[in-house]
């Protein structure tokens, strides 16, 4: 008998039994959605980080301090931290590091002509440039003069947009104050104040288009980097309130300049920076992989408890299919007796149930998938969840595995029914 | 046709050596006969029928068709010559309820490979040549009980078999109707199918060339050729 057939008894039966179909395909609905919104999170994640290395490159490194601090718990004692000096002693120890750069961040009240909002501003060295992102410069970069006179001047990132904005990315077209007003203003050459003090704005970098930006791909927390630079040695000088003392920095970031060379490095590194500091500084090196891991660690995480309830749903539904095509088998002892004695073969009978209950698998399938797309860009476009990326195939698996879960859940109810004696069966009332 | 020789179907029965509902069968049918089986209730009619019609299977004996020993044979073997020779009438008609009068025709059609579109016009074809042409749409259950068993009969012989086998044809119908369906059996006989034919009623087993009482799951008496 051909499917086509089987398919039309099968459909037959669904509807005559409705509600009790409904309710089995509905848990594998719940199951489909779950291993969708995973497919989707799993792809965002593994997209992001391939775009991300492979943008800003592979070789990088930061040295930075325990997000907790240094090891002292006595806050009276004196921290010991990462120092400026440690870093231009890195970039003088290892002469052949393509990029030494440091960093000291803070979130300061900001504000020129009607702006007046907090920003985080980032102490950086000459090196930062060096960081291989494409940018656009209109006036001038940090010069080693602006960082040995503790210069008050500052250098402003102006955000690129996009060539062609992919649908999926309705996650970023929240709006940045700051960004929207110096898209229109002219503050180049004028006058900022950062916390306490004024500065000069000597120049604008502009971010390549958001494509061949690889914070794009990235998280947007702002861990990434500030907006607004000053010199390193002004920002340990003049904006108040940093928690490091005199010469403390929070990170140095570090590009080998090539993949291969960044393990031998991070060693080495380490073993230079404890030596500085009689190996009582509590650091850590990541290296960029390092990085984008721990950003992805959290949506992981979230990641895999959703696959889990998407497993367990799609396993409940299993389940709910083979009982009901257990019911469904019991209720149809007569039919199946019936349709032996018409010449149908046990192989006949079985797969009678199995493309039933496959069938019933794949509509809950594709209510599942038309739920979870909806759910998906819902989600995308109040922009509280991570990069959603919907690719064709991903709805093809979806319900490829809700039709396997009906095929599967089918065997045992399938093969009972093929195993009544045709006899017994016909006498069934 | 069919010839059986010592034939024996004990059914288990816990504790004890189980009930043998046929014992030493000897039997033969040949092509193109009617016969009838009667006897009392218990008596092995249907015991014997289901395995002249490969439904069940011997305990002991040989059970030949058409010159080839049939016992050993297996679970798809067996599908197929029910498929493909055989053609059932039930008392209680046993139609499939939420099918249509020519989908319940249809499907012994689908079962042997016939395209759909063929079963399609062969059940039309049947359906007017048992009397029920119009009715092709309507389901078993807007049908009258003679009406099923028509559609019954069309349905066992949709895959041209060589026998027919009719478990108390006539039980579930009035007079008249019975007489209907007996003449149709009689028309298929004389269209040279092979029937055998269980029945309580020893009018209607005379309609048959050859009847054979049972009594005790043993053949008591064979009357005719």
């Amino acid at each position: 008998m051909k499917i086509t057939e089987l398919l039309k008894t099968g459909s037959l039966e669904i509807w005559h039994h409705k509600m009790r179909s409904f309710l089995s395909f509905f848990a594998i609905s719940i199951g489909v959605i779950s291993i969708l919104y995973s497919l989707v999170l799993i792809y965002s994640m593994s997209f992001r980080t391939k775009k991300a290395l492979e943008i800003a490159g592979p070789g990088k490194m930061t040295v930075q301090m325990p997000r907790s601090g240094g090891e002292n718990t006595d806050p009276n004692a004196p921290k010991d931290v990462l120092t400026l000096d440690d870093s231009l002693a890195i970039r003088k120890e290892f002469q052949r590091l393509y990029m030494v750069s440091p960093s000291l961040k803070k979130y300061v009240r900001v504000t020129h002509g009607k702006f007046n909002a907090h920003q985080l501003v980032e102490g950086i060295s000459t090196e930062w440039r060096r960081r291989g992102w494409i940018y656009t410069l209109k006036g001038r970069f940090l010069n080693q003069y602006d960082v040995d006179n503790f210069e008050r001047v500052c250098v402003i990132i102006k955000t690129g947009g996009w060539i062609k904005k992919p649908k999926w990315i309705k996650l970023y077209s929240w709006k940045d104050r700051f960004q929207e007003y110096i898209k229109h203003n002219e503050v180049l050459g004028s006058t900022i104040q950062l916390g306490d003090n004024l500065y000069t704005i000597v120049g604008i970098l502009e971010e390549p288009v958001l494509e061949k930006n690889p914070k794009t791909f990235l998280s947007m927390s702002g861990r990434w980097g500030g907006k607004i630079f000053v010199p390193i040695t002004t920002a340990q000088r003049f904006l108040s309130g940093w928690s490091m003392n005199g010469d403390g920095i929070e990170s140095i970031s570090i590009d080998t300049g090539e993949e291969k060379k960044i393990n031998s490095y991070k060693k080495k590194i380490e073993k230079f920076v404890q030596s500085r500091h009689s190996g009582k500084l509590k650091f850590e090196i990541k290296d960029y992989r390092e990085l984008i891991k721990e950003q992805l660690t959290d949506k992981a995480r979230d990641m895999y408890t959703v696959l889990i309830i998407g497993i367990i749903a799609i396993l409940a539904g299993g389940i709910g299919i083979m009982n009901v095509t257990l019911a469904t088998v019991y209720s149809r002892i007569k039919e199946i007796g019936i349709r032996r004695a018409i010449g149908a073969t046990r192989m006949n009978i079985m797969s009678q149930f199995i493309v039933e209950a496959t069938f019933l698998g794949f509509i809950g399938g594709i209510a599942g998938v038309f739920i979870g797309i909806i759910g998906i860009q819902y989600l995308a476009s109040k922009g509280n969840t991570d990069m959603m990326m919907v690719q064709w195939w991903m709805p093809f698996l979806s319900i490829l595995a809700a039709m396997l879960t009906g095929f599967f859940a089918a065997i045992y109810p399938a093969w009972s029914a093929s195993k009544l004696d045709p006899v017994e069966a016909l006498k069934y009332e | 046709m069919i010839k059986c020789e010592n034939l024996k179907k004990v059914y288990p029965v816990k504790k004890s050596k189980g009930y043998e509902a046929l014992t030493e069968v000897d039997l033969e049918i040949k092509a193109g006969d009617f016969l009838s089986i009667t006897g009392p209730s218990g008596c092995g009619k249907s015991t014997l029928l289901h395995i002249l019609g490969f439904l069940d299977n011997p305990s002991g004996g040989k059970y030949f068709f058409q010159g080839k020993n049939v016992t050993s044979f297996n679970d798809r073997k067996r599908s197929m010559l029910r498929r493909e020779k055989i053609g059932f009438i039930f008392q209680s008609f046993n139609l499939l309820p939420r099918f249509s009068a020519s989908a319940n025709i249809m499907l012994p059609m689908l079962y042997a490979g016939v395209e759909k579109s063929e079963a399609l016009e062969r059940s039309y074809k049947l359906l007017e040549d048992v009397g029920l042409k119009g009715k092709e749409n309507n389901s078993a259950l807007e049908l009258s009980g003679g009406e099923c068993q028509r559609v019954a009969m069309a349905r066992a012989i949709a895959n041209k078999p060589e026998l027919i086998i009719a478990d108390e044809p006539t039980g579930n119908l009035d007079s008249k109707t019975g007489k209907n369906v007996m003449a149709l059996l009689k028309k298929l006989n004389g269209e040279g199918l092979t029937v055998i034919m269980v029945t309580h009623d020893n009018e209607l087993a005379k309609i048959a060339s050859k009847i054979i009482v049972m009594k005790d799951g043993r053949i008591e008496k064979t009357v005719g050729r």
